[in-house]
């Protein structure tokens, strides 16, 4: 056999080959994308054939009226706007609060003894039954709403934080004691290295929880935001709005975790 | 009568609000039960989640105001009936300012707390549009429950709050506080006498069609309660303190302040012609204006006047 025709061979084979791998890579979103489609379809068909009452459930093509609707009068972006923003700040605030907070108490038994009974009693609270009393602290401004946040995603992700630190190998850390490091550096360069991958995992969780509790947030004294859309659209029975605004929760909610894995990424390159 | 009614039990949604009174007091004094009624009451925070199990089929009556049975036409449920507009008051419910606020113009620039969707959010667009303000630009109107409202207007966390009985009698009394206006400055209440969202009572259409005699018998015994608070304002006021626990003497003034419309007058106002569905089509109209809902629902496709015989 010739060279040319035994490359001419292997080329052929190694397209052969990277055909059914470019297919194993579209497959599963292909299949994700039909059975999606799939579902559209039989959801608006069922509404235009009246076996659903739009009241209860509105076609997809009602819910994207509607969304065109509210982006013509400027509304929409708004609400998004609103919602992510809170979120952001009472996320966040929890976050900077709950990282060295989590770490002390996850390295420090006596400091765990101590904060125990109080991160036992706020561990239980929805975000909601914060309301009342966050009215009475910070009135009804946007504080109010960040705190609603705060105090949604503070105990978890606080409690995420002590697990992941108190996951560390106690061989390290002993091992970095022996060397002579002080209480602050096996912190600094053992624990925190070390936790971090499931600290920014937990927290990945409790962004998505913070969501719901903008939800809780916007209920009383708020005039945007997602929570309001869809509260307010449940008061005029105007569903359409209301799938609106958990559809665009749940694309808000995707966004953001492309975010926060761009960030991860930069942050434990190892991990990626 | 007991037993021509084709049903014995029907389930009723109300609240502590002044539109259920009747539907208490019938409980009360038996008047269901004596025309073979049973009735079950199912307590609902805001007309919209009554009318939701309306709509649902979890309750067979319910009162409402007439917000709520308005968007409800206007999403397309044709799962009820309007059978009566129970009473009117236009002196209930109102903006309560501080001092420093005089007139609706004084508003632009301070917030102003209401619950939105409900009849108070209606009077506030209704008064700010007679006075030339936008209620998106030149006001900022804080969403806040009624119960919400005398302890944000007292914190000064807003400058005024439209809201209705009791917290609108509770801040009426307040120092530094005064009624800016109540319904009677709404534009239609000054056409037709009609207020901002009025109370309806509501049938299930499936119900109503179903069960005409056990429908009438409950319409025959909410027009006898409210005669019967008409009549013994003592009496009823009493027995109204185990629904609103307000005390007696406040219950008995909120009483002073509404009229009952009765089974008689009834007729009148509800026919095609009446001032009722005027006044409702009128508020339709109006809600879409202020782009509160899509679009205005032809109101008499959901009246029914002829239940009573």
């Amino acid at each position: 056999m010739k060279a040319g025709a035994i490359t001419a061979k292997y080329e052929a084979s190694s397209v052969a080959a990277e055909r059914p791998h470019h297919w194993r890579r579209l497959r599963n979103p292909l299949i994700s994308l039909i059975s999606f489609g799939t579902l559209l379809l039989i959801w608006e068909g069922a509404t235009s054939l009246g076996l659903i009452e739009p009241l209860f459930l509105p076609a997809p093509s009602q819910i994207a009226q509607r969304a065109i609707l509210m982006a013509e009068q400027g509304t929409l972006l708004g609400h998004i706007a609103a919602s992510t923003w809170r979120v952001t700040v009472g996320f966040l605030i929890a976050s900077l609060v709950a990282i060295p907070l989590g770490i002390i108490l996850g390295f420090s038994r006596t400091s765990r003894a101590i904060f125990d009974p109080i991160l036992s009693f706020l561990r239980p609270l929805p975000s909601m039954s914060w309301i009342p009393l966050s009215l009475l602290w910070f009135g009804i401004g946007e504080s109010q709403k960040y705190s609603i946040v705060f105090m949604g995603a503070f105990a978890p992700s606080l409690l995420y934080v002590i697990e992941a630190t108190k996951s560390v190998d106690p061989l390290l850390v002993k091992a970095a004691q022996n060397l002579g490091a002080r209480p602050r550096d096996v912190m600094i360069e053992v624990i925190l290295p070390g936790s971090l991958p499931q600290i920014l995992s937990g927290l990945k969780v409790m962004l998505g929880i913070a969501w719901t509790c903008v939800i809780s947030a916007e209920l009383v004294a708020a005039r945007e935001g997602l929570g309001f859309m869809i509260m307010n659209g449940k008061e005029y029975f105007q569903t359409d709005t209301v799938v609106l605004g958990m559809v665009l929760i749940s694309i808000t909610v995707m966004a953001t975790d492309l975010v926060f894995r761009f960030f991860e990424r930069r942050i434990l390159p190892w991990k990626a | 009568m007991a037993a021509e009614v084709e049903t014995s039990k029907v389930s009723y949604g109300g609240s502590s609000w002044l539109g259920h009174y009747p539907v208490w007091i019938g409980i009360k004094k038996g008047f269901f039960e004596k025309r073979g009624l049973s009735v079950d009451w199912k307590l609902f925070g805001t007309s919209s989640a009554r009318m939701g199990a309306l709509a649902a089929g979890d309750i067979e009556f319910a009162g409402t105001g007439s917000i709520s049975a308005l968007a409800l036409m206007a999403a397309g449920s044709k799962a009820f009936y309007v059978v009566a507009a129970p009473e009117s008051y236009a002196t209930v419910e109102g903006i309560i300012a501080t001092p420093e606020i005089k007139t609706i113009n004084d508003l632009k620039g301070k917030k102003l707390g209401v619950t939105f969707a409900s009849s108070s959010h209606v009077l506030v667009l209704d008064v700010l549009e007679q006075a030339g303000l936008d209620p998106s630009k030149d006001v900022t109107l804080i969403n806040l429950p009624a119960s919400d409202t005398p302890s944000a207007f007292k914190a000064k966390q807003v400058d005024a709050v439209a809201t209705w009985t009791p917290a609108f009698n509770v801040l009426r009394a307040q120092e530094n506080a005064h009624v800016l206006l109540d319904d009677r400055e709404f534009s239609l209440y000054k056409q037709y006498q009609f207020g901002p969202g009025p109370d309806v009572l509501t049938v299930s259409r499936d119900f109503a069609d179903e069960n005409p005699k056990a429908t009438a018998a409950f319409l025959e015994a909410f027009f006898e309660a409210s005669d019967f608070i008409t009549r013994e304002p003592a009496e009823a006021a009493s027995l109204l303190q185990d629904l609103t626990q307000l005390p007696l003497e406040e219950q008995s003034s909120v009483l002073k302040d509404i009229e009952w419309t009765g089974r008689a007058e009834q007729q009148k106002i509800m026919a095609q012609d009446g001032a009722f569905p005027k006044g409702l089509q009128a508020l339709a109209d109006f809600l879409v204006r202020h782009k509160q809902i899509d679009k205005a629902p032809k109101v008499e496709g959901w009246i029914k006047t002829q239940v009573l015989p």
